[in-house]
């Protein structure tokens, strides 16, 4: 049952990213991607990370995916794209170099791994928890720093400058 | 044991890839972005995986970090995407050669 | 007695001068003066106090040692013997008389410190010279000495023509000096030590091709101090110095280096008879060319200083006749009066307000009758007139050639003959033109200080009187310095003694004739014709050292700027950037500014990265 479960939603992710990367109008490509999030959330689950799935869904397809949304549409990119979608001429040599790669590297793993299986495995919030804050606190507090600057830095560079600078361009 | 793991691997690979398909052939820097997101979701199923694969937490845990960090790289980016805008009137990444040498 | 104070010699003008180098502009004059004569009377007093330790073997002193690496010992020594002895005790005394002198000849000059600091260093590089036992402080002495008369030709360094003789001064002397310094370094790589008395004294033991290849580096850094042929070109320019400068460096001491020099290494240089010819051939020819030079300037400075070329040519050509002795009797005696001559000249140039063309000078007898008896005997001396000092040291020149025999020696003597009738000539017709008839320029000039005319006395005296030091055994003296010196002084027979004094005699008369009936009352002027245009540019000398030496080196020098730096190294230097910069714009179109392009290098590389370890680990 899992295990058909599983191909069926690779299946989905792989199409749905697919359909996201090929769209010239973002705002699809952004719905495209939240729905291939929403079948990698499941895979998670299905490899025993409840957790991991559960902020898929909230942080990835809930808050960033919703940040890109909102910026498309505030710099109002979503009705006219000025781009052309990128032609045959631009996709072809891309396909090739990204299938080259992906030939690469399945290779390479086939050679080294063999065919032993994923055993089941399930991490409770509790086990978690213990490890995320006991053995990588300092991870935490790095991480959380970064966040922090992150916001600064963001605050900084998007600030309004028409305070200093009147009549700057919007 | 549900799948092996060359499989999930797999299907990462598949992923990863088509995230960077994205980020060569696509000019608007949104686009970019989101190539990337891929790319990044890519490399936390390869986690989840190995950390189910070795029963252990680690893999999950650093799912988690690479959340934290991708929003910040998100929210940097798109602060830039917005502030470039501003400034030229473009997110088209070609456009975008004052660094020419 | 303490041995040690043997150093004061050098150093008290060492003391004075760089007291005055480093304070005199802000003393007195006066201070400054008594300063400079300080330094070297002291060292005067100290040689005649000191004399004693000069008796028997000499003595040797060690102040400490200058610098020493493995067999490399360089201390400090003096040698203080028999030969040093008299020598620096006329370094000292002659110049003690010409500091007097220039404190009156430099009364209205600006710049006395510098004067006098330089004058002061250069006799303490002289006693330098004098007194060094190790061969590297007597190198010390012979640069500062070179370096002393370079700064002191040019003193009156604003005229780019004085400014030039300097420059050429210390340029011709330095060729000397390299093969000096060759001779030096040769020396020590033969016996291992500077020691100079170490050296005379295993001098035997040394291969004869050896000591007769040293021998010739010595004479020929010997020729540059000292102006003999070939580089014999700067000393008539170097009278562009002020006249206490000709008269203590370009007459009296340092160009009778060269003759002490080879004295000094006269142990190691009489094993040769090659280098003594050689010696001896320089000399000869030196004399000659100087004397007929001498014989036709137009300049009283530059007659004198041809002259003394002329004159320090005998003395060469004693010491390559074996006759150090007669050598030394010569430079002593030649100092005396080459030393009053141009003090002489200098109080003439003065009371002639700086005429110093001999054809325009005239009538000096007249305006001081002291000058021309002074003047009057000290040329005797340089014509080398009978019982003056001249004539007894050239005497004993004549007699160490003919005790030679040989036909060499006796062509030499018959060169040296011929020079000595025209010194007598050119002494003559400079007394004459100087001296004789009405001055032209009675109503200009100033009055002399008294300090410019007593010290020519003792120096006129001892200039005559200079025969007795050495006076031979047929006028019933005892030949005293040669005994002091310890040289084997040639006996001849009494009556070949008197041949050659009586051709002496008979030369000078002959000289004195043949001025006297062409100058005696001559107002022709300046001689006009080849001959005398020839004689007088130093038989073209310089154009002929322009041509052989300075226009090919000139050529040199612009060939390898602009054939070799310019075109060669330069071009391939620019040949070089220009690759490297069109390198550099193919290099620029990598740098697109395009993010695209970069992303795909990273893609591509990403490749190249995964297809090496797919082979690697199929492989």
């Amino acid at each position: 049952m899992a295990t058909i479960l599983f191909y069926i939603l690779s299946a989905v992710a792989i199409v749905a990213t697919g359909f996201c990367i090929t769209r010239r109008n973002p705002v699809h490509a952004v719905i495209y991607l939240v729905q291939g999030f929403f079948a990698l959330a499941i895979l998670f689950y299905l490899l025993g990370a409840p957790l991991v799935a559960a902020w898929e869904v909230i942080i990835y397809a809930g808050a960033i995916m919703v940040l890109f949304l909102f910026v498309i549409m505030m710099l109002e990119l979503a009705p006219d794209d000025p781009l052309p979608g990128p032609g045959w001429q631009r996709w072809a040599p891309v396909a090739l170099l990204a299938l080259a790669l992906l030939v690469c590297s399945v290779l390479l793993l086939a050679v080294e791994s063999g065919k032993s299986g994923i055993p089941p495995y399930y991490a409770s919030p509790r086990t978690f928890g213990y490890a995320l804050f006991k053995e990588y606190a300092l991870a935490v507090e790095v991480v959380s720093f970064q966040l922090l600057f992150a916001a600064v830095g963001a605050y900084y560079v998007g600030r309004n400058e028409r305070g200093r600078d009147p009549g700057g361009t919007p | 044991m549900i799948v092996p793991v060359l499989h999930v691997v797999a299907v990462a690979a598949i992923l990863f890839f088509m995230g960077l398909a994205c980020i060569l052939a696509r000019r608007s820097l949104i686009m970019i972005l989101i190539g990337a997101e891929i790319m990044l979701n890519a490399a936390g199923l390869v986690l989840v995986a190995a950390s189910a694969y070795w029963q252990r937490i680690d893999g999950q845990l650093f799912v988690l970090f690479l959340m934290a960090m991708t929003s910040a790289e998100v929210s940097i980016s798109l602060a830039l995407v917005v502030y470039l805008r501003r400034r030229q009137g473009t997110v088209v990444a070609d456009d975008f050669r004052k660094m020419s040498g | 007695m303490n041995d040690l104070l043997l150093f004061t010699i050098p150093l008290a003008p060492l003391l004075f001068g760089v007291v005055n180098a480093l304070c005199g502009i802000r003393l007195p004059t006066v201070v400054v003066q008594t300063f400079a004569v300080c330094g070297v009377a002291i060292s005067a007093a100290m040689v005649l106090l000191l004399w004693p330790l000069a008796t028997g073997e000499g003595t040797q002193v060690i102040l400490y040692t200058w610098a020493e690496s493995g067999t490399l010992q360089v201390p400090v020594t003096i040698l203080f013997d028999r030969l040093a002895a008299p020598m620096a005790l006329m370094v000292s005394g002659v110049s003690t008389l010409i500091h007097l002198y220039a404190i009156g000849y430099m009364k209205a000059e600006r710049d006395q410190a510098r004067f006098f600091a330089l004058l002061n260093l250069f006799v303490f590089a002289m006693l330098c010279i004098v007194l060094a036992d190790n061969l590297l402080l007597l190198f010390l002495g012979w640069e500062g000495v070179g370096f002393c008369s370079y700064a002191l030709i040019g003193y009156w360094y604003g005229e780019e023509k004085n400014a030039a003789a300097g420059r050429k001064a210390f340029l011709v002397t330095r060729v000397g000096d390299v093969f000096l310094g060759l001779a030096l370094l040769w020396l020590f790589a033969a016996t291992g030590t500077l020691s100079l008395s170490a050296i005379n004294a295993q001098a035997a033991a040394l291969p004869a091709a050896t000591v007769t290849a040293i021998g010739l580096l010595l004479l020929l850094g010997a020729c540059g101090k000292s102006a003999q042929l070939p580089l014999m070109t700067w000393l008539p320019d170097a009278m562009a110095g002020p006249t206490p400068v000709s008269a203590l460096i370009h007459a009296a001491t340092m160009v009778t280096a060269g003759v002490y020099l080879l004295c000094r290494f006269f142990p190691l240089i009489a094993l040769s008879p090659t280098a003594l010819a050689a010696i001896a051939g320089v000399g000869a020819a030196t004399a000659l060319y100087a004397a007929t030079c001498a014989a036709a300037q137009q300049e009283i400075k530059r007659v004198l200083a041809y002259s003394t070329m002329s004159q320090v040519g005998f003395m060469f050509l004693a010491v390559g006749a074996g006759a150090m002795s007669a050598a030394m009797f010569h430079l002593f005696t030649h100092a005396f009066f080459k030393a009053a001559l141009f003090m002489g000249a200098g109080c003439v140039i003065h009371l002639a307000d700086g005429e110093n063309s001999i054809f325009n000078l005239g009538g000096m007898k007249q305006r001081s009758p002291y000058l021309f008896w002074i003047f009057c005997a000290a040329a005797l001396c340089l014509a080398g007139a009978p019982l003056t000092g001249g004539f007894f040291s050239k005497d004993a020149i004549f007699a160490a050639l003919a005790g030679h025999g040989g036909w060499f020696h006796l062509g030499l003597l018959g060169i040296a003959s011929y020079t000595a009738l025209l010194t007598a000539f050119y002494t003559f017709r400079l007394l004459y033109l100087v001296f004789a008839g009405s001055g032209a320029s009675e109503t200009k000039g100033h009055h002399l200080p008294v300090l410019m005319l007593w010290p020519l006395l003792p120096l006129t005296v001892l200039g005559l009187l200079g025969g007795l030091l050495n006076l031979p055994p047929i006028f019933g003296g005892g030949s005293w310095l040669a005994n002091w010196l310890g040289a084997t002084a040639s006996h001849l027979p009494a009556a070949q003694e008197w041949g050659l004094a009586l051709l002496s005699l008979l030369l000078v008369l002959s000289g004195w004739l043949l001025a006297r009936w062409r100058y005696r009352n001559y107002r022709a002027g300046a001689m006009e014709g080849r001959l005398p245009e020839f004689l007088r540019l130093g038989w073209h000398a310089d154009s002929l050292v322009e041509k052989l030496v300075l226009r090919p080196y000139r050529y040199l020098a612009r060939f390898s700027s602009d054939g070799i730096d310019r075109s060669a190294i330069d071009g391939a230097l620019d040949l070089f950037a220009k690759a490297i910069l069109a390198w550099g714009e193919y290099l620029r179109l990598v740098v697109s500014g395009r993010v695209s392009h970069y992303l795909g290098g990273v893609a591509w590389g990403l490749l190249l990265v995964l297809g090496w370890l797919l082979l690697t680990t199929v492989g």
